[in-house]
C-alpha cells in the first residue's frame, strides 16, 4: 500500500516541513455508508500522508468521496476501517467527546457551505468556540487578542464588528479561514473553498490560503473539483470513486 | 452566556415579542388570580375575617350559612364538647335596608359582643358596643355604609323598622357580594323580627366557637360533629373553602387559569423549538468546530430564563398599573408572593417545554456541517 501512497511523491516544493512528523496520515481508510444492498463505498482503502506545512489539493469529480475523506481526517466522521493520525494523535478510536475536543484544539475546517454563525460578528465568530469551551481570565484575554491579530492579518480589522450578512463572499471566506486558524492547528481542511466565489475572488482566496499556510507552516488539504486551483498546492492527489491516485505535481495546469 | 446574549441582542424584536407575549399572559394569570381572590373575598370575606375558630352548622345545611339553623339543645351540647372554650350564637340573614337614601340588599351578621364571630379586620372606628351599632365593610362605605351613616332594615307589614348606626369599618367582611354589617346578636334578632313579626324565637344560623388555648380547631370541629347530632363543625378555613359558592367560583377560575398556565409554556416551548430549527445550521457548525453540546444547551436555557423573567417583570408592571385602577372595584393589590410563585411556576413549565428544543440540540450530528444541510431530524 505504501508504494502507492501519494505522499511518496517527490513533488514537494517550498513549504517548510516541520520536524514533528506528518500533519496527517491516513492508512487504509475505508468508509461505507449504509449496509447490505444499499451500501455505498465512499472511500476505499485510502492512504495519504501530508507532511507538516504541506499543501495538498484533493481533486476529484462530484460524488467521488472528497468530503467524506476530509470529514474523516477532521474527526467529524468515523472511518469504517483504517487508521487516522492527525499531528501525531491517532483519532481512529476516539469517542465522540474526544473527537469534539480534537476538533476544537487540533484541526481547522473550512466547510463548503455554512461557515459562520449568522448572529455573531466576524470577531465573535472567531471567539465563539473558545467562549463556549469556557475561556475565562487570561485565556479569554489572549483569545481576544489573537482574534484581533488574525483579523488584522486577514485584512479584516475594519470588519471585526460586522455580522456575516454585512460581509462580501470573499470577506466571509476570509473570516472562515481566520476561524479555522484560530486554534493554531497543524492541519487545516478546506472543502471546496472557492466553489461559491467568482473566479477572481476565488483566486484571491486561494492566494490568501496559500500565504497563510506558508507563513505559519500549517499543512492543508484543499478539496476542489476545479483544476485551475490546484497550482496553489504543493501536490495534487486525485480521487475517483473513493480511490486515491497520484496527480501531477503542483497542479494540472502546467 | 456569550452565545445566548449575542443572539438575543441581534434578534431583539423576535425575543422582545416573545417576552411581551409571555408578559401579557403572566399578567392575565396574575390578574385572574387577584380577581379570584377578590371575588372569593366578596363571597365569604365575612367568614374568613371573623374571630371564631370553629363554626358549627346544621348538618342539613350543606355548609351553607343561609340554610343553617342551630337549635338551643344543640347549642348547649356544643358548649359542652371538649376543647370548646366559648360557644356563642352567630346569626346571618339578607335584608332589604335603606342606606344612603336607597333601598338595597344587605347581609347582617349578629354575634355576641366580646365573643367569637367578631370581625377581625377593623380599619377605622370601633366594634359595636351597644344595641343599634354596627361595623360595615369598608368596600361599601361610599354606598351609605360609612362611619356615622344609619342603615334601616325595611320592615314587612306588621314589623317595626330597626336602625343601625355604623361605628366602624372592616376590610373584606362581605358576604354573598352584598354590603355587610356586623352587629350584636340582639340587633340581628330585632332585624329578623322586623321582617318576620310573628317569629316566636330567633335562632342562630351557626354556633361560633372559640377553642381552648392550644387546642387544634380541626380536632374540636370533628369532635363537635361526632358528639352533637345533626351538626357539622367546620374550622374557619374549612367554612371558607367548602362554602358552596366559593367552590364553584374557584372551579370555573381554575379551568381558565390552568389554560393560561399551559399556554405560556407551550408558546415558549414552541418558540424555542422553531428558533432552534432555524439556527440548526449555526448549531451544527459550532458542534463541528468543537463546541460540546452542553454549552449550547445551557445557552438555550439561559434564553428561556431570560425571556420568562423579562415577561414576569413586564407582567408585574402591568399588574401594578391595573391595581392603580382598582381592578374594577375588586380591590386588586400587588403582593410579592403570588407574583413570585406564579413566575416560578411559569418558569419551571417553560423550562420543561423547552426540553423539546434541548433534545433537538442534543441530537445535532456535527457531520451535517459538511453537507450544509444542518437540519437532520
Ligand atoms: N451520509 C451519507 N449517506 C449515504 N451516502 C453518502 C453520505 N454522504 C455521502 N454519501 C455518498 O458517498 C459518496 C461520496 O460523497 P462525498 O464524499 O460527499 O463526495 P464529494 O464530496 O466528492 O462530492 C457519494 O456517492 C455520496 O452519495
Ligand atoms: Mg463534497
Amino acid at each position: 500500500m505504501s508504494s502507492s501512497n501519494p505522499s511518496d511523491s517527490s513533488a514537494h516544493s517550498g513549504a517548510a516541513v516541520l520536524a514533528t512528523g506528518p500533519a496527517l496520515r491516513l492508512d487504509g481508510v475505508r468508509k461505507v455508508y449504509g449496509t447490505g444492498e444499499n451500501a455505498i463505498v465512499a472511500v476505499d482503502h485510502a492512504s495519504l500522508t501530508v507532511d507538516g506545512g504541506e499543501i495538498v489539493a484533493l481533486l476529484g469529480p462530484s460524488g467521488s468521496g472528497k468530503t467524506t475523506l476530509l470529514s474523516i481526517a477532521g474527526g467529524l466522521l468515523a472511518a469504517t476501517e483504517g487508521t487516522v493520525v492527525v499531528g501525531g494523535e491517532d483519532i481512529s478510536g476516539h469517542s465522540p467527546r474526544e473527537l469534539t475536543e480534537f476538533r476544537r484544539s487540533k484541526v481547522g475546517f473550512v466547510f463548503q457551505s455554512v461557515n459562520l454563525v449568522p448572529f455573531l460578528t466576524a470577531e465573535e465568530n472567531l471567539l465563539v468556540v473558545s467562549e463556549l469551551a469556557g475561556a475565562r481570565g487570561t485565556v479569554r484575554k489572549q483569545a481576544r487578542a489573537r482574534a484581533k491579530e488574525l483579523l488584522a492579518e486577514l485584512g479584516l480589522s475594519h470588519r471585526a464588528g460586522n455580522l456575516p450578512a454585512q460581509l462580501s463572499g470573499g470577506e466571509r471566506q476570509r473570516v472562515a479561514i481566520g476561524r479555522a486558524l484560530f486554534n493554531s492547528p497543524a492541519l487545516v481542511l478546506f472543502d471546496e473553498p472557492t466553489s461559491a466565489l467568482d473566479t477572481k475572488i476565488g483566486e484571491q482566496v486561494m492566494e490568501l490560503i496559500q500565504s497563510e499556510m506558508r507563513s505559519r507552516g500549517t499543512a492543508a488539504v484543499i478539496v476542489t473539483h476545479d483544476t485551475r486551483m490546484t497550482h496553489y498546492a504543493d501536490r495534487t492527489v486525485r480521487i475517483v470513486d473513493g480511490v486515491l491516485g497520484l496527480g501531477d505535481a503542483a497542479g494540472d495546469d502546467h | 452566556m456569550f452565545l445566548a446574549l449575542s443572539e438575543m441582542r441581534r434578534a431583539k424584536v423576535r425575543f422582545g415579542l416573545l417576552a411581551g407575549a409571555v408578559g401579557l399572559l403572566v399578567f392575565l394569570i396574575l390578574f385572574q388570580q387577584a380577581l379570584l381572590t377578590g371575588l372569593v373575598n366578596q363571597f365569604i370575606g365575612a367568614l374568613k375575617n371573623q374571630s371564631a375558630d370553629v363554626l358549627v352548622y346544621n348538618a342539613q345545611a350543606r355548609k351553607n350559612l343561609e340554610g343553617s339553623i342551630v337549635l338551643p339543645d344543640q347549642a348547649t351540647a356544643i358548649a359542652a364538647v371538649e376543647g370548646v372554650a366559648v360557644a356563642a350564637p352567630l346569626g346571618e340573614g339578607t335584608f332589604t335596608v335603606l342606606a344612603g337614601d336607597e333601598e338595597q340588599d344587605a347581609v347582617i351578621f349578629g354575634y355576641e359582643l366580646g365573643g367569637p364571630g367578631a370581625p377581625t379586620t377593623l380599619i377605622e372606628g370601633r366594634l359595636p358596643e351597644a344595641d343599634g351599632e354596627a361595623v360595615a365593610s369598608s368596600r361599601n362605605a361610599a354606598d351609605g355604609f360609612d362611619i356615622g351613616d344609619t342603615v334601616t332594615v325595611v320592615p314587612n307589614p306588621g314589623g317595626t323598622a330597626t336602625t343601625f348606626t355604623v361605628v366602624g369599618l372592616a376590610e373584606e367582611i362581605n358576604y354573598s357580594v352584598a354590603p355587610t354589617l356586623f352587629t350584636d346578636f340582639a340587633g340581628y334578632e330585632t332585624a329578623r323580627r322586623a321582617v318576620n313579626p310573628d317569629a316566636t324565637q330567633v335562632l342562630p344560623s351557626v354556633i361560633a366557637v372559640r377553642v381552648v388555648d392550644g387546642a387544634d380547631p380541626t380536632v374540636v370541629a370533628d369532635a363537635i360533629t361526632a358528639a352533637v347530632d345533626g351538626t357539622e363543625g367546620l374550622t374557619r378555613q374549612q367554612a371558607v373553602d367548602e362554602s358552596p359558592g366559593v367552590a364553584s367560583v374557584r372551579q370555573s377560575f381554575s379551568v381558565i387559569l390552568l389554560l393560561f398556565y399551559l399556554v405560556v409554556p407551550l408558546v415558549t416551548g414552541l418558540f424555542f423549538l422553531i428558533v432552534t430549527f432555524q439556527k440548526a445550521g449555526a448549531l451544527t457548525l459550532l458542534r463541528a468546530i468543537g463546541s460540546p453540546a452542553g454549552p449550547l444547551v445551557r445557552s438555550l436555557l439561559i434564553q428561556v430564563v431570560a425571556v420568562v423573567l423579562s415577561g414576569a417583570v413586564l407582567a408585574t408592571g402591568l399588574f401594578w398599573l391595573a391595581s392603580l385602577g382598582g381592578g374594577g372595584g375588586l380591590g386588586i393589590t400587588v403582593e410579592p408572593m403570588p407574583v413570585l410563585a406564579t413566575t416560578l411556576v411559569v418558569l419551571v413549565l417553560a423550562l420543561l417545554t423547552s426540553l423539546a428544543a434541548v433534545r433537538r440540540v442534543l441530537r445535532i450530528d456535527p457531520i451535517a456541517a459538511t453537507t450544509g444541510a444542518g437540519v437532520q431530524v
